[in-house]
Parts: C-alpha cells; sequence; structure tokens
C-alpha cells in the first residue's frame, strides 16, 4: 500500500472560515492509505512548503495531496518542491477545497463534508499515480512569419538580426502591406514609404531571411518546436533568376486591369509590380488578366520585349516545405467594403471613397501624383466631408468594436487636404475623437487649427447625390440644427477588418479567433501576442485594430517570444497525454476525428490507434469516445476515475 | 400668460424608473450619435424639428412627460405625438434602440394621467366601445362580404381572412377586401371570415399609447381565434400583419400570419394565379413600414407586381425598401391634424410623384387612405391602387 500524505490549507481565512479544519484532518488522517495528515496557515509560503517537503523525507511518502486552492495557481509550486525531496513531481496532486469548495459555501456544516470528500478523492487518485518524466522535444530554430507588411516584417528582422532563420511568407507580389499604401503617418507625418521602404530593402537584403512573396500557405502539420509547412508559391511567370525588373514588359503589356495597390483609384497592367519600390522588385504576371492566357497564346508582347528571356508562360505552382519551430501570424486587416452601407449608397457614388482610397489620392506615388482629384469627373474637391465610425461602433448591422486608427487618420487627411488644396474646406463629422497615443491630442489639436476643420458630433443618416454634389444629411448633436451638407467628395473611415481569408487560415492553423475573425490572445491583458495553442504567436492587425507604434511594439513582442523559445535547444511537455493498449485497440478509428490537436493516426498492418505524444494536449476525448477502454490517459485512467467516484459515494 | 421655464433639470429618477416600466429600456444603449434624427421623415419637414436622439438622454434624466408645467406639457405632448412609428430610426440605430418605444412609453405616462390628443382620445373610445376606430357599429363588420358567398370560419378552413377595420367599413377601402375575397378564391385558397366576432387588432391604440384598452380589444381576439381553432391568418393591413405576428404571442396567441402580397406571390409562383391581362402603366411601389422595415417583406409585393404584363416596375430612388419614407399615417398620425406645411405625407407624395409613375402602388390599407386623400386635395391624376387591385385588373 502507498504511503500518501495529505496537507490541508487554511489559505488565512480564505478556507478554515468555511471548513472546519481541524475535523478535516481528523476524517483524512483515518482514511486508508494516509499515513500522514498536517495543517498549515499558508501551506504555500515557504515554511508551509518546507513542512511538506520534511514529511515526505521524515515518513518516506510515496504520494501527496495538498489540499489548498486550484491547481492552475499552485500545482507547479508544490511539484517542484516535491521534486526538491526526491518525490516524482507528478505523485504530487492538488485538492481544490478553496474555488471549488470554502468560496462558493457560506455554511460549515455543507462545506466541511464536501472538502473531506473532495480530499478522499485526489487521494484516490493519487494512491495510482505512476511516476512521470516530461515529455522532450526538438526546437527547430526557425520561424514562419505568415504576413509581411509592418508588422511581419519587423518581426523578421528582429528574430534575424539574433541570428535565427526567418521564413518570411507573403501573399501578394510584394512586401510593406498597407503601409506601403499611405502617404503620411500621424502624428509626427513622417513620409510612409520613407520610413518603411529601408526596412523591406533590409528584408530582401538579410542572409537570414527567405522571403517567398506571391506564395500561400497550404498545408501545416506538427507541434510547438516542430512544424511541419508546405506552401504554395504561385507561378509569376517570370524567371527572377533572369529578370532584372528592368520593367519593359510592363510598360508595353497592352491590359489594364484596375489596380489593387491603388485601391482601385488608378489602373495597373497584367504583368506588373505593385508599385515602384516593391520588394521584390521583380513583375509577376496575373493569369486571369493576362490576354495570352486568355486568347490562347494570342499576344506574348512581354515575352517578344525582354531581352533577357525571363518571360516563361509554362511556369507552374511549385510547392515549398519547411520545418519550423514557430509561426508569426500577421495577416492584417482591411477595410470593410462600402457596399455594406446601403444608407450611404452602397458603393454607387464613386466620390465617395474609404479611407485607404484617399491615403492613395493623397500619397506622391499615387495615381494623381498626390493631387487630390474627386475620382468621378477629375474635379478639385473644395468640401470634402469625413465620416467617422462608418460599420464600426454598430453592433446592430456591422462592427461593434471601434478601429480605434480613424479618429487619427481622419485629422491627418483633413490637414494634409488642407495644405494640398488651400481653399479646401474639411468637415469631420464625429461621435466621440478617441486621441488615446503619444502625441495624439497635440497632433488632433494642430490639424483642427491648421487644417481648419470643421469638426461636427453627429453621425450622418444619408448621402444622396444631387447633380455634381453629394449631401450629407445629418444633424449637429450639440447644437441640434439639422444640416444638409453640400459637397464635392465623401471619406468614409470604414471599419478595419481582419484580412480576408483569416477563417480559413486559423483552420489550418487550428488557432481560435473571436467572432469578427481577429485572432484571440492566450490573455487579453498577460500573453497579448501569443496564441492559446504552443508555438504561433500574433503581431499587428490580425489580432485587432491598432495603429503603427501599437503593430511595431507588438511584432517585437512576438519576436521576443519566439527568441525565448529559441534560446533553449528544447522544450518540454507534459507527460499527460493519451496512451493506447494495442491489445484492446480495434482500430476503429473513433478516435481520429475526435483529437482537436491531430494527435491520433492510425497505423500498422492491423491499422491501431497511435498517439503522437508531442501533439497531445491531455483533454481526454479520446479516452471518452473510445468504446472498449483501450484509449487511458496517464494518472487519469478508468480505474483510477472509477476509484474517485467511488470515494465520493 | 406663458410661464417662464426653468433652465435646471432635475434627475428624477421616480419617472425614468416608471417609463422603463413602460417599455423605455432601450435608454442606455444610447451615446446621442443623432442617426435616428436625420432618417426620421420629419427631418425632411423643412419647418419642424423633431429632435429623436434626444429622447434616451431626456427620458434617462426623467425629463420626459415630467413637467407639471402646463405649457410645457402640451408643447410637449405635441412632439410625442408627432412620432409615427415608422422605425426609420430603429432600423438605422447602431445599436437598434426603437425610439418609437421610449416615445411609446411616455405615451402610456400621458394616456394614464388623460394628457393627450382629444382626436386620439375619440379613436381610443370608438375602438373600446365598437372594436373599430369609425365607430360603426359591430354587426356591420361583414357588410362588404354581402352577396360575394364568403363562409364563416370554421375549424375545416385552411386560412381565416382577417379584414383591417378600414377595409371592413370604409366604402372605398372595401374594394380591397372584395378584391382580397375574389382573389383567394380565384387561388383555390379555403378561407372564412368571423364577420362581426372580428375586433381591431389594436395596433393603433397600442402605439397611441392606450395599453389597457389594447390588451383588452387583443385578447377579445385570442379568445376568439383559440375558439374557432384558428391557425392560419391571412391579413390585408401590414398593421394587423406586424401585431399578430410580433406582439399577440406576447399573450399567448399560436397564429401562423400571413400578408396578402405573400399569399398572392406564393399563388403565382404555383400557377393558380395567372395574370395575364396587360396593366399598361408605370407603378411605383411604396413600401409600408410595418411590411417592409418591421416585417422584412419587401420583395414580395414588388414581384406580384412584376409578374403583371405590360406594367413598368418603378421605384423611389434613394428612399425605397428599409429607406422608404412613411406615409405619416401611423402610430394614430392618421387621425391627427398638422398644419398644411408639416405633413409627412407630402414628402413622400413628392418622392413618389418625382418618379412621373401612373400609379403608386399599396398594400396597406392607412398608406392608401393617406395618399389618396391628399392626391384628391392636389387635383392630381396619377391614381392610387392597392396591390390586390391591380392584380384583379390583370386577370
Amino acid at each position: 500500500m502507498k504511503k500518501i500524505g495529505v496537507f490541508v490549507c487554511h489559505c488565512g481565512k480564505n478556507i478554515s472560515s468555511t471548513v472546519n479544519i481541524e475535523k478535516v484532518v481528523d476524517e483524512i488522517s483515518k482514511y486508508p492509505g494516509v499515513t500522514y495528515c498536517e495543517d498549515y496557515k499558508y501551506m504555500c509560503s515557504s515554511p508551509g512548503q518546507q513542512l511538506v517537503q520534511k514529511a515526505i523525507l521524515e515518513h518516506k511518502l510515496d504520494g501527496v495531496v495538498v489540499s489548498a486552492c486550484s491547481p492552475t495557481l499552485h500545482e507547479q509550486t508544490f511539484r517542484n518542491a516535491a521534486e526538491i525531496s526526491g518525490m516524482n513531481p507528478f505523485m504530487l496532486e492538488i485538492a481544490n477545497i478553496r474555488e471549488q469548495c470554502s468560496w462558493v459555501h457560506s455554511d460549515m456544516k455543507v462545506a466541511t463534508p464536501k472538502a473531506i470528500s473532495i480530499i478522499k478523492t485526489v487521494v484516490e487518485k493519487t494512491k495510482l499515480n505512476e511516476a512521470l518524466s516530461p515529455l522532450k522535444a526538438e526546437v527547430i530554430p526557425k520561424v514562419l512569419i505568415i504576413g509581411a507588411g509592418i508588422a511581419g516584417i519587423q518581426a523578421s528582422l528582429d528574430i534575424a538580426d539574433a541570428g535565427h532563420q526567418v521564413i518570411l511568407l507573403e501573399k501578394s507580389p510584394s512586401i510593406g502591406g498597407h503601409m506601403a499604401q499611405l502617404s503620411e503617418t500621424f502624428p509626427t507625418l513622417d513620409c510612409s514609404q520613407c520610413i518603411l521602404t529601408p526596412k523591406m530593402v533590409a528584408v530582401s537584403q538579410h542572409k537570414n531571411i527567405k522571403l517567398l512573396t506571391y506564395s500561400e500557405l497550404e498545408d501545416l502539420s506538427g507541434s510547438i518546436g516542430n512544424f511541419k509547412v508546405k506552401i504554395k508559391k504561385k507561378a509569376s511567370y517570370v524567371d527572377n533568376e533572369k529578370c532584372t525588373g528592368c520593367g519593359a514588359c510592363t510598360e508595353k503589356c497592352p491590359s489594364k486591369v484596375i489596380s489593387e495597390f491603388d485601391e482601385g483609384l488608378g489602373k495597373r497592367k497584367a504583368i506588373y509590380t505593385p508599385f515602384p519600390q516593391a520588394v521584390p522588385n521583380k513583375p509577376v504576371l496575373d493569369k486571369d488578366h493576362c490576354i495570352y492566357f486568355l486568347k490562347d497564346g494570342k499576344c506574348g508582347i512581354c515575352k517578344i520585349t525582354c531581352t533577357l528571356d525571363a518571360i516563361d508562360f509554362n511556369q507552374k505552382d511549385k510547392i515549398i516545405e519547411e520545418e519550423v519551430g514557430a509561426i508569426i501570424v500577421a495577416t492584417g486587416y482591411e477595410l470593410y467594403p462600402i457596399k455594406n452601407m446601403v444608407e450611404y449608397g452602397a458603393g454607387k457614388y464613386p466620390d465617395v471613397v474609404n479611407g485607404l482610397q484617399f491615403e492613395r489620392l493623397l500619397s506622391a506615388s499615387g495615381p494623381t501624383n498626390g493631387n487630390i482629384r474627386r475620382p468621378s469627373d477629375g474635379k478639385i474637391p473644395k468640401r470634402i466631408v469625413f465620416l467617422s465610425c462608418v460599420g464600426s461602433r454598430d453592433p446592430e448591422h456591422h462592427q461593434s468594436y471601434c478601429s480605434k486608427i480613424c479618429c487619427m487618420y481622419m485629422a491627418k487627411h483633413a490637414l494634409l487636404y488642407k495644405e494640398n488644396v488651400k481653399d479646401g474646406e474639411s468637415i469631420i463629422f464625429f461621435i466621440d475623437v478617441r486621441t488615446g497615443g503619444k502625441d495624439y491630442e497635440e497632433f488632433y489639436t494642430r490639424a483642427k487649427q491648421e487644417g481648419e476643420i470643421l469638426y461636427v458630433r453627429g453621425k450622418p443618416s444619408r448621402i444622396i447625390k444631387e447633380g455634381d454634389d453629394l449631401i450629407v444629411w445629418s444633424i449637429n448633436t450639440l447644437t441640434g440644427k439639422h444640416l444638409r451638407i453640400n459637397c464635392d467628395m465623401v471619406v468614409l473611415s470604414m471599419s478595419m477588418i481582419p484580412s480576408k481569408g483569416i477563417m480559413a487560415l486559423a483552420k489550418v492553423l487550428r488557432i481560435p479567433t473571436n467572432d469578427y475573425g481577429f485572432l484571440s490572445e492566450a490573455h487579453p491583458k498577460l500573453r497579448p501576442v501569443e496564441s492559446i495553442v504552443p508555438g504561433f504567436y500574433l503581431a499587428g492587425t490580425v489580432q485587432g485594430p491598432k495603429d503603427i507604434p501599437e503593430i511595431v511594439s507588438q511584432a517585437s513582442a512576438a519576436a521576443a517570444k519566439v527568441l525565448a523559445l529559441f534560446a533553449n535547444d528544447e522544450i518540454s511537455h507534459s507527460p499527460v497525454t493519451a496512451i493506447v493498449d494495442e491489445d484492446i485497440c480495434s482500430g476503429c478509428g473513433i478516435c481520429i476525428p475526435v483529437c482537436p490537436y491531430d494527435a491520433r493516426e492510425l497505423g500498422g498492418m492491423q491499422p491501431k490507434a497511435k498517439v503522437n505524444e508531442l501533439l497531445c494536449e491531455g483533454c481526454g476525448i479520446c479516452v471518452a469516445v473510445c468504446p472498449s477502454g483501450a484509449s487511458q490517459q496517464k494518472n487519469e485512467t478508468d480505474t483510477q476515475i472509477g476509484n474517485m467516484i467511488e470515494a465520493l459515494l | 400668460m406663458k410661464s417662464k421655464k426653468s433652465m435646471v433639470t432635475e434627475l428624477n429618477q421616480e419617472i425614468r424608473e416608471i417609463l422603463i416600466e413602460e417599455g423605455a429600456e432601450d435608454i442606455y444603449k444610447c451615446f446621442q450619435c443623432g442617426k435616428c434624427t436625420s432618417i426620421c421623415p420629419w427631418f425632411q419637414i423643412e419647418v419642424f424639428d423633431f429632435p429623436a436622439y434626444t429622447f434616451s438622454l431626456k427620458t434617462a434624466m426623467g425629463d420626459m412627460a415630467a413637467s407639471e408645467d402646463k405649457f410645457e406639457l402640451e408643447a410637449e405632448i405635441d412632439m410625442i405625438y408627432r412620432c409615427v412609428g415608422c422605425e426609420a430610426c430603429t432600423d438605422q440605430c447602431p445599436h437598434g434602440i426603437s425610439t418609437p418605444n421610449i416615445l411609446r412609453a411616455a405615451r402610456r405616462l400621458l394616456v394614464d394621467f388623460g394628457s393627450y390628443p382629444d382626436t386620439l382620445k375619440s379613436v381610443v373610445q370608438k375602438i373600446h366601445s365598437d372594436a373599430n376606430p369609425l365607430g360603426e357599429p359591430r354587426e356591420k363588420r361583414a357588410d362588404w362580404a354581402n352577396g360575394l358567398e364568403i363562409p364563416s370560419f370554421s375549424a375545416d378552413l385552411e386560412f381565416l381572412y382577417f379584414t383591417c377595420c378600414l377595409t371592413a367599413y370604409d366604402p372605398r377601402m372595401q374594394k380591397l377586401s372584395k378584391a382580397t375575397s375574389f382573389l383567394l378564391k380565384k387561388a383555390g385558397i379555403s378561407f372564412g371570415i368571423l364577420g362581426e366576432k372580428e375586433s381591431c387588432c389594436g395596433e393603433a391604440i397600442r402605439r397611441i399609447g392606450s395599453e389597457s384598452i389594447f390588451q383588452e380589444v387583443s385578447k377579445a381576439n385570442i379568445s376568439n381565434f383559440e375558439n374557432y381553432l384558428v391557425k392560419k391568418v391571412i391579413v390585408s393591413s401590414p398593421h394587423c400583419y406586424s401585431t399578430f405576428k410580433n406582439e399577440y404571442p406576447e399573450f399567448g396567441a399560436e397564429i401562423e400570419v400571413s400578408h396578402i402580397t405573400e399569399i398572392l406571390f406564393d399563388s403565382i409562383e404555383r400557377g393558380t394565379i395567372i395574370p395575364n391581362k396587360e396593366f399598361n402603366k408605370k407603378v411605383v411601389y411604396h413600401d409600408p413600414c410595418d411590411l417592409g422595415r418591421k416585417n422584412n417583406i419587401y420583395d414580395e409585393p414588388r414581384n406580384v407586381l412584376k409578374s403583371i404584363p405590360g406594367l413598368e416596375l418603378l421605384e423611389v430612388e434613394d428612399f425605397n425598401r428599409n429607406l422608404s419614407v412613411c406615409c405619416g399615417a401611423g402610430s394614430g398620425g392618421l387621425w391627427m391634424e398638422w398644419d398644411k406645411d408639416e405633413r409627412i405625407v407630402n414628402v413622400r407624395l413628392k418622392q413618389l410623384l418625382e418618379t412621373g409613375a401612373d400609379v403608386i402602388a399599396v398594400a396597406c390599407p392607412y398608406c392608401l387612405q393617406m395618399f389618396e386623400e391628399t392626391l384628391k386635395s392636389m387635383n392630381s391624376n396619377v391614381l392610387v391602387m392597392d396591390v390586390t387591385e391591380i392584380l384583379l385588373e390583370s386577370l
């Protein structure tokens, strides 16, 4: 018979005010198998831990039950203490008599027998516990970063600079993300491209960064420390070894396509680099708009033009396989489509644009070379109305959250517009102006004055076209006056939503999102850059709306977390996993699809379920569904659970 | 002499609690963005200010229907009874706040004190005594059906056709109930009527604020439905529709309700009604608030019209479907008298006439009455017809 020691904690008065500790000790001391029982005011304190350590040695205990708070708080504390006394840490268990007993009862007559029952069940479990050792796994010190906007770029540089290999994946032809589209950035008004492009170049030149643009993640397996990823590099029909990026093919290409980079306000060619500073600065051929592909080879001007013979119409998509130890997801955001705003014309008025389109109009590299022209007729807009919270803060129809950056960029837009069009007039409709950031309020104050911006409190209800003008209907909630404002253009601050495909990606990665598709962090305050699934880290707007300084901070934080992981050659994994008794297993396979971690497979000549212990998180679903009892969880076997229930009855 | 108004508002928690009790529970959701106010039909009336966005905050302050000053209270009553309950504000509110419900809470308080417009008092009175707002005798409720051989409802019939009070009594509106019964027969649908057993659905008086009489009248209908084993009801009026579907269940009614346009479109799809006579007119369809915004029935009436050969269907650009503008008759508006330049119906008619339509199609007796009477005074040639009337002409 194993010798079990039980240690009952008072937790100050947290437990002792509703549980009669003396009675508990008295009862438990008599329980079969318990050879030692003691109580103490604060068991987790240093003297408390020493009590446990001393008893283990003096009474030659085989197992220990600490009756105290939740195991999430101090299980590790006591297991460490037990280990110092030479006991296998998995021979120590916690009986939770605080959260599950003393805190939820006020009557000592009820709480005391309940505490006794709880302890008895855990004693029963401990009697059959086996000594276990943590599983060790090698860590591949290489990271996959998905998304090469400013978040992915920053994280890549930080990790690469620390000497580790980075694979940077980007689905579009160039890295840079939305930041490359911006004109100037608040609150300092630095030119966005001027501060971004040096980082883009650094990425392209870094010996530790392998850049895979025009590529998407196809598949993923494995777990923290050792992921296997399959990446599809889409055919660009350009041989980058030969191409020098001279641009002759683009110039001659006859097919004009609406430019994604210019947010639909400009045109690009079918063979193109999205913008002059693109990295890599090699064109890609967009097959869906290429005349050669659409009309059975009737074009090929690019191929004729290219003196280096870099155009290869026979190029195929390529699958690249890599092994990495960690993954940072930095897939960013997009803007909620205007077509969802029926009351504002649902996208039928070309002069009603979104914030990113206005950035392109302001940008020196934009479709109007930085001169503000309205899209419908190229006229210089003399009055622009800006609407805040469009699609944001509207739980009834759109997104419930605040998109966080709009208040600031609207002030910036209006200020830059004033610099651009001296006699221009800006009207910003707001509900609240939120300027929570260093130097932000000062910028807002400056923009209001220098930009001569009229801030009107109210949420417009309609945008209606009358002749050449747009009419915005609203009221000024501070004066109560009705407003029907004629203007030349309206800029809608559309809410930020996660980029397309995030749900599908989250499914491949098997990491949780919130209702809107933003990836969920492990803890909203204390673990903001980690997913709850080990090995995955979040950077940038994939986690929620945020501005550039915050994105960069988060990216560096994610990089730091990855570097901490890479600082060790191996990681340890809990040995409390499922096991399969192959003699009993019939190979029915019921357990395979229920495993949320893909930790099980059928293998062998006569198929039997097998467990990949490094992937297994010990959730126990497979154990519950197994019809024959072949699946068991270590230290939570059916026999143990049966004994625990018996102790309760 | 007008008394001087104090500028100081006390926080009147007692009034607030009463109004919340009466249905103003949405007030704490409001962030005073004001979108309600400029989507409200009153916004389109230049000479009148209807500050819908203030009502939540005023209620939260206990500053609604709370004045003891006679003149102030009168001005407030005038304001509170402007609301036509069209829910355009609710439809657009980021938090789904029903300003009509907040105002209805205030109305309930005013009705309790007897401080509400005399015309509406008379409507409430008539519905209470005669079960219809026109004050017509109950025993004449089925007179419209004389000679039409419509059976009294019994459990072996599939549908009860429940007429609106207007379509039961008003000589012009009776054309709708006659057209409806003809079309239902044509489609081979088994239905009957309850005749003098029928009472007003009570929608209008509930919106006016007379909750106790509403409950009395509606319970009479509900117990009739139970006694006659009514399972499915067809209605002409979107107001009956909304009330039966969304409000009677509060009092235990278990009926399936269909608007006539849903039944007709279904019949056309099945081929039991085949519109084959050309109706060579330009027709603009006006969405009734209770059918469209409140119950999401936008397409069925349009589809009925589209199935009629020769008919050219027009839309009021920018102001159709959920962005349609009320005719002004809702929530007691049918009986309210406002100055000529303060009538919502004129705003909506202007939009409808600007489409160049020959016919304004409606699917609600209230809208029909509002438009037709106003057009008469304008000596316009444009006709107002119910969807059922137009369909009848094409058979």
